[in-house]
């Protein structure tokens, strides 16, 4: 099995562009949930989300548009051999939006296959791109396959793009299903009420470890694991004893040939939901039989970017591991029982070399990952 | 890389099937009618009542072929992923849904149809139904061939402590738009790493140097792979 590197990172935020300016915002607590102008929110149970600022549509394009084209100057030429991985949930879904409010069928350009190409075509890569579609677990699963293709042998490069937007599609959802919180979002706390939305998009260049060595390529961290299982338990709500993600959590240990013990740290998928969260504490405590690590989750800063909530969290992830600091979990001021002394809003000192990070969504749907620090 | 088919099962033009009970190979077309309970479930379900066109035709796929082979009743969870090709997935369900959100300027937005406006949901569906606790997602592609999708079963099967992959495709007719080329319905098969269900299996399936094979011969579709399951069932018969 060959080794896989996080070799290059891109990724615009609603705390801003680019991993060194996020970090610096998630590490001083910051959070850009707010009240927003985006569409009217008077008939939803939440005004607030997380959007990217300066974030414009051109002409009957999508806003998906305009953040591939931030994400892709800023990430720069990716090698020609790569093989791509997009994961969104709902693609180009405002421009669907504005096409039915106008009385207009969809076309071909509102299937997920237009928006594989495009991205394609403005990474300079050639067509064969696959969307893989998880929910909220998208990004996830895509890094933990991109990963499985390098460590086979099948691929060298893997370009993982992942993206999802507020839209009014989604937060009307949400709202409906009762999942919205009224206010801003507070992850682990046990006064939770719900998640804010939150977009991004994000590029992350996985390599063949000896490739980068070879290549020079910068190595941000080693991917050594991952995992991805089914609650089997219902559609749109977790399991309450956590079961697909303890099986997802456990696959990516055995992956990476590592203990429970050896995980210094967590980045939660916390949603600020009343049963996710509660999920992920149950499945942690049973993964560490009641010694959790530190944890953290990211949520109440950016708010819940969908299918490209993984990969900005693979991003930090991997800047925490190197920093040897996790950062705060805004919004958790007064933690579940289960994380207490685990996870706060104040930031925590790591000493190891494995982190995980792990996702779940609708369709019963769990994704783990183990990322390694490498030191140079 | 390699497995065994040990089921198949489908929504065509003409309804539901599968391998080990068809008559004749089903045709796909740009007609279809989304399957109901009774086509099915012997017994009322009220969540099958609640699911989407999308949904329905996928978990009716599904479900035939678990049947087909004989893995339909279970008591342990088993760790069997599922994977899905789609061109238009839940966009209908989308539009179904806008439409409940424009009524009323959001005020009248359907949770229940909202659910199933991820296409990944019926993969869902089919885990909690029959236990299925192994990865479950869509792929949606640009290019490349239908049977890229049974390539990327076998990696994970090969990849993967999972007894099995069920995979295939599922669409369903969309305002607008074409008929893909797969044309409207379901088809999903059972990969599994041995050939132990009581049922026996339909043959090897295997991928090498990027192209799928069935009991050695080379795959050029999936309705081709149909094709030569019955006929290997009907031979071995």
């Amino acid at each position: 099995m060959k080794q896989v590197v996080l070799s290059r990172a891109a990724l615009v935020s609603p705390l801003g562009d680019g991993i060194d300016t996020l970090w610096q915002q998630l590490v001083a607590g910051q959070t850009a949930i707010a009240p927003f102008e985006r569409f009217a929110t008077a008939n939803y149970i939440s005004a607030y989300a997380a959007c990217i600022k300066g974030l414009v549509a051109k002409g009957g394009e999508s806003l998906m548009v305009a953040m591939l084209e931030r994400v892709a100057q800023q990430m720069g030429p990716v090698p020609a051999d790569c093989r791509l991985l997009v994961a969104t949930t709902k693609g180009e879904i405002d421009r669907l939006e504005t096409r039915s409010r106008a009385g207009l069928p969809p076309t071909s350009a509102d299937l997920p296959e237009a928006f594989i190409r495009r991205v394609a075509q403005r990474f300079n890569l050639p067509s064969g791109g696959v969307n893989i579609n998880a929910a909220c677990a998208s990004s996830t699963i895509a890094v933990a396959r991109g990963a499985a293709m390098i460590a086979a042998g099948q691929a060298s490069a893997v370009l993982v793009y992942a993206a999802d937007i507020v839209s009014e599609f989604v937060f009307s959802g949400f709202s409906a299903l009762q999942a919205l919180s009224p206010e801003r979002c507070r992850p682990f706390d046990q006064q939770r009420s719900g998640l804010n939305l939150g977009e991004a998009g994000v590029a992350l260049l996985l390599l063949d470890e000896e490739r980068a060595q070879r290549e020079e390529a910068p190595v941000l961290a080693r991917l050594a694991g991952w995992g991805a299982a089914n609650d089997a338990h219902h559609v749109t709500a977790p399991a309450r004893d956590g079961c697909g993600l303890i099986l997802a959590c456990r696959q990516a240990f055995d992956s990476a040939g590592i203990s429970a013990e050896e995980v210094c740290a967590i980045n939660a998928h916390g949603t600020g939901t009343l049963y996710n969260d509660a999920m992920e504490l149950t499945a942690f405590g049973s993964l560490f039989d009641g010694n959790i690590p530190p944890l953290h989750g990211i949520k109440g800063s950016v708010g819940h970017c969908l299918g490209a909530a993984g990969a900005v969290e693979v991003a930090v992830a991997a800047r925490a591991l190197t920093e040897q600091l996790l950062p705060p979990t805004v919004g958790c001021r007064n933690p579940e029982v289960a994380g207490f002394n685990r996870i706060g809003e104040k930031q925590q000192c790591l000493n190891g070399n494995y982190l995980l990070c792990c996702n779940s969504g609708f369709g019963g749907i769990n994704g783990a990952l183990i990322l390694q620090r490498v030191v140079s | 890389m390699m497995g065994w088919i040990t089921g198949v099962g489908w929504v065509a033009a003409a309804g539901c099937g599968r391998g080990r009970t068809a008559e004749a190979a089903p045709q796909w077309n740009d007609t279809m009618v989304i399957p109901a309970r009774k086509d099915l479930f012997e017994k009322a379900d009220l969540r099958f009542g609640r699911l989407d066109g999308f949904s329905r035709t996928g978990l009716a796929g599904i479900t035939m072929c678990l049947r087909d082979a004989d893995r339909e009743a279970w008591q342990d969870k088993r760790a069997i992923a599922t994977m899905a090709l789609t061109t238009g997935g839940c966009l209908q369900t989308d539009l179904d849904y806008l439409a409940t959100v424009v009524e009323g300027d959001g005020k009248l937005a359907s949770p229940n149809l909202f659910a199933y406006t991820l296409p990944n949901c019926f993969l869902g569906e089919a885990a909690l139904r029959f236990g299925l606790t192994g990865n479950s997602l869509i792929l949606q592609q640009d290019g490349g061939a239908e049977l890229d999708v049974l390539g990327r079963a076998l990696e994970e099967l090969a990849w993967s402590n999972y007894a099995g992959v069920m995979v295939g495709f599922c669409e369903v007719p969309v305002t607008g738009l074409p008929c893909p080329s797969s044309g409207y319905g379901s088809l999903f098969v059972l990969i599994e790493g041995t050939p132990e269900p009581p049922t026996g299996s339909y043959g090897k399936i295997t991928l090498e140097d990027n192209q799928i094979f069935f009991n050695d011969n080379p795959l050029a579709s999936f309705r081709h792979l149909l094709d030569a399951c019955l006929t290997a069932l009907k031979c071995r018969d």
